[in-house]
């Protein structure tokens, strides 16, 4: 039974339910023909205005809601090695560990690669019409985990920022742990993933002997 | 003129419902994008489409009130007492 538990999913009630109401009163239009009486522009002023509104509102917030989690993410096939360490509870991984963060484990790819600027949301909203357009062109045909594609790269270099979202470079305990480093990592020469570059261990670009054609 | 453009109105409507309803039912970026660009372009069309009918009916009939006793579909209910000419 369909039950709501969160504001996602009551928006998403509310966006279906206006939908619902919008086609029955197209319906009634289609099959009644009533004559354009004042009655019947109300009717249809509701049924093609103000429903569709509402389901437009609701329907863009809840999606967008959705298109922040992790299963998002992992719809398109060639995300599958990165979903499935994400997702394995004894992977040491980062994307692991961070997957597990009860805080924002759920929405741990957009967390850690959205542009953390100001109309960071945007452009990484930009970034993922992108991926879109080079999924279909470019990975549609491609292996079960995207084999026989083009290797998966980030468009630009990772960001400490995103890390440091969480991660304070000034605690003194950071500092002492990184030394001489610290500096150079605050001002962006130094990246955290240098070192910690475990991140996503099962992706294709990290597997051994890995043709253009596909694996040998 | 407006009957039909009304009818093409309504019949968008229902499309662009379907693309929108089976992006909140199945959200796979692909139908996400579709519902969000031509489900909603098409609905904004309908809505603009019925619009226009309506104002062009308006037009045909030089902005006079066509009662609903015209309407074969609709009945409206009988005027409430009290609300009728005044007897002589």
């Amino acid at each position: 039974m369909f039950s709501i538990h969160s504001t996602e999913q009551l928006l998403k009630a509310i966006a279906l339910a206006s939908a619902v109401l919008s086609v029955l009163v197209c319906l009634w239009y289609i099959v009644r023909r009533p004559h354009l009486n004042r009655v019947t522009k109300s009717m249809l002023l509701l049924g093609l205005g103000a429903f569709p509104l509402i389901v437009s509102l609701t329907g863009n917030i809840a999606s967008f809601e959705y298109t922040l989690s992790r299963p998002f993410c992992g719809s398109c096939h060639v995300m599958g090695p990165y979903l499935r360490d994400a997702e394995d509870p004894k992977s040491n991984s980062l994307a692991a560990m961070h997957s597990r963060n009860h805080k924002f484990g759920e929405t741990s790819c957009y967390t850690c690669h959205a542009d953390y600027q100001m109309f960071g949301a945007i452009t990484t909203k930009q970034n993922g019409m992108k991926h879109l357009f080079k999924y279909l062109t470019e990975y549609a045909s491609t292996g079960p985990d995207g084999e026989g594609g083009p290797t998966i790269h980030l468009y630009k270099p990772f960001q400490s920022g995103a890390c440091m979202q969480c991660h304070s470079a000034t605690a003194k305990k950071w500092v002492e742990t990184h030394g001489d480093s610290a500096e150079a990592i605050r001002s962006g020469e130094m990246n955290c993933i240098d070192c910690h570059n475990e991140v996503h261990p099962l992706a294709l670009s990290r597997r051994p002997k890995l043709t253009k054609g596909g694996v040998q | 003129m407006a009957k039909k453009m009304v009818l093409f109105s309504v019949i968008g409507t229902i499309v662009a419902m379907i693309f929108m309803a089976s992006s909140i039912l199945f959200p796979h970026p692909l139908l996400l994008v579709l519902a969000m660009s031509i489900g909603q372009g098409i609905a904004i069309f309908a809505l603009a489409l019925y619009l226009l009918a309506v104002a062009l009916d308006l037009q045909s009939s030089g902005g006079v009130y066509i009662p609903a006793e015209e309407s074969p579909a609709i009945e409206e209910p009988p005027p409430a007492e009290g609300t009728g000419p005044p007897a002589t």
